[in-house]
């Protein structure tokens, strides 16, 4: 197990990519005091603010149902789910701040101003509990698969570090997120009218989540350098292997035309239209606007306080 | 041991306190000035409505009624039947509203939870010495927090909320009508006017140490014969809230 005491306080440095590449290649991994290539240090501090954006803009999602969730517990229970979200946004900011691209406030405002970028789902709006439940169940599963397939090579030793926590608390969430959608599944007839409508808003987006296929080959420099350890299509299809039957299980429809089983009993989802991923990306989701300007504005109102600390 | 209905009164008092103060706090998640201090507010959130569901659940098992009813009696309760305090009702609109009435809050309650800390019911005394223990977390964070914005050049911001909240402030001591009777039963040692007191002297001392310059009003009086049984405006739209999801089907199991 690596801890902040392994990081060598003497910067390794390599002698070009390829250098790089075969020090990636036997396992190393690199830390904040290296001397890492410019292309790395740009590619995984991109990849790491998004994550840390995606939970910040997850966690202000959930804490808006939180006064809504029915029962003392539950409100208890989404507390401390938000607690997680936040608490996961604040590590992977100080680890992203470390690389020396950008400082938190800068990635904040940037974020607010709509200058930078947070998952798919975090774009659209939770119309009802059962969105709640469907986040927690469907999005939160497909986070977890996302983190974890990063997780299990990750050669940048604070974001793995800080990932073993971040995918445990992700576990916690998901497992809710199984009980919940239980107790609607086996609930009444307005539980369960309430989930069908919730996935068929949120099936597409958490499918999206994974992104379009990774490009071939080699060519993907996050997997080259083993941040990530899977392709986008890989884990898209162990997901829908795995959410397919759960939710037919259940009883519920899955808004997909085409998705059937293959030869091999393989699930195979229908063609997928990436134009909603993209929108998400340029911030023109279907809520896009109206979770930034919310985001932007308590920022806003609070300045006060930040600037008189600074004093 | 079976509670009088005078301690029932006054632990119900503290139970819905708490429950307004948690769903309160709860607003301001996601909206503090700076993440860490979203963390402190989701931290102290659980706490409060942690206090509350041990006092509704004591409050249950002496009626001999089922904890599967608490959200049933937490939150579904007419109106009249609340005997929360406005200061913990009120939506505050201003994050310095909200930190001052954090710091105005706690002060009461860890002074409210050590009258209980020697009560001759067991229960009650064991929650109150977990609740003094997470309460001491409460105010370290109100006090420092405060302590370093009264020292800079927002330090009339934060007068000025205190002005705006500490006549409900006040509300915090309304005893309950029962009061006299626990007091002649020695379930509580100190009455509320001895508490009200005590804080009194504590809010002093804090604005002295932080060169703060704040007319305290002493017992307004206009709370003192509501005897904690009017609700403040904006309550029906609170409940409203935490019964949003509840409400759409009564037999639901959520």
């Amino acid at each position: 197990m690596h801890t902040l005491a392994d990081a060598p306080t003497d910067g390794r440095t390599w002698s070009d990519l390829d250098d790089f590449q075969a020090f990636i290649d036997a396992g190393g991994m690199v830390e904040p005091g290296d001397d890492m290539p410019d292309e790395f240090r740009s590619e995984v501090f991109r990849f790491i603010e998004f994550h840390a954006n995606s939970e910040l803009m997850g966690g202000l999602t959930e804490r808006d149902w939180i006064p809504h969730a029915p029962g003392l517990r539950l409100k208890q229970i989404f507390l401390a789910k938000t607690q997680d979200e936040i608490g996961h946004a604040h590590l992977l900011y100080m680890v992203a701040a470390d690389m020396g691209v950008k400082t938190r406030t800068e990635m904040l405002e940037q974020l607010f101003d709509g200058r930078s970028r947070f998952h798919n789902v975090f774009h659209y709006k939770a119309v009802t509990w059962a969105d709640q439940v469907a986040i927690a169940f469907l999005v939160d599963a497909a986070a977890f698969a996302s983190q974890r397939a990063v997780f299990a090579e990750c050669t940048y030793g604070p974001y793995k570090r800080v990932l073993k926590r971040i995918v445990a608390e992700e576990g916690f969430h998901m497992r809710h997120g199984e009980e919940m959608l239980l107790r609607l599944a086996t609930g009444t007839d307005t539980q369960r009218v309430m989930f069908q409508d919730a996935l068929t808003r949120w099936w597409w987006p958490a499918v999206h989540l994974f992104g379009p296929d990774s490009p071939s080959g080699d060519t993907d420099p996050l997997i080259r350098w083993k941040i990530k350890s899977q392709r986008n299509e890989v884990l898209r299809q162990a997901y829908v292997q795995k959410y397919v039957p759960l939710l037919h299980g259940y009883g519920f429809d899955i808004p997909d035309n085409e998705l059937h089983q293959d030869a091999d009993g393989l699930w195979q989802a229908g063609s997928i239209d990436w134009e909603p991923l993209k929108a998400t990306m340029r911030n023109g989701g279907p809520d896009s606007a109206r979770r930034i300007a919310t985001a932007a504005g308590n920022w806003a109102d609070t300045a006060w306080v930040r600037e008189a600390l600074e004093q | 041991m079976s509670l009088t209905p005078a301690a029932r009164e006054y632990l119900l008092a503290l139970a819905d306190d708490e429950h307004m103060i948690g769903a309160r706090h709860t607003n301001w998640i996601g909206l503090g000035p700076f993440l860490e201090e979203d963390l402190a507010f989701c931290s102290i959130a659980q706490d409060e409505l942690g206090h509350a569901i041990g006092l509704y659940e004591l409050l249950l098992d002496d009626a001999g009624t089922d904890r599967t009813q608490l959200d049933a009696f937490a939150l579904q309760r007419a109106p009249g039947d609340y005997r929360s305090c406005w200061l913990a009702e009120i939506k505050c609109l201003d994050w310095s509203d909200s930190l001052v009435r954090h710091w105005l809050y706690d002060r009461a309650e860890d002074l409210r939870w050590k009258a209980l800390e020697s009560c001759t019911d067991p229960v009650v005394a064991a929650l109150s010495l977990r609740a003094q223990r997470e309460e001491s977390f409460h105010l370290a964070h109100a006090e420092q927090f405060l302590s370093r914005l009264a020292s800079t050049d927002q330090s009339a911001r934060i007068v000025a909320s205190i002005e705006r909240l500490m006549p409900i402030a006040f509300g915090l001591f309304d005893s309950v009508a029962t009061e006299p009777d626990m007091l002649a039963e020695g379930f509580i040692t100190q009455s509320s006017a001895d508490i009200e007191a005590l804080w009194i002297d504590a809010i002093l001392d804090d604005l002295k140490r932080w060169d703060l310059d704040v007319d305290i009003v002493a017992g307004p009086g206009q709370f003192n014969e509501q005897r904690r049984t009017v609700r403040s405006d904006g309550f029906d739209a609170l409940q409203a809230d935490l019964l949003k999801v509840i409400s759409l089907d009564p037999i639901a199991v959520w």
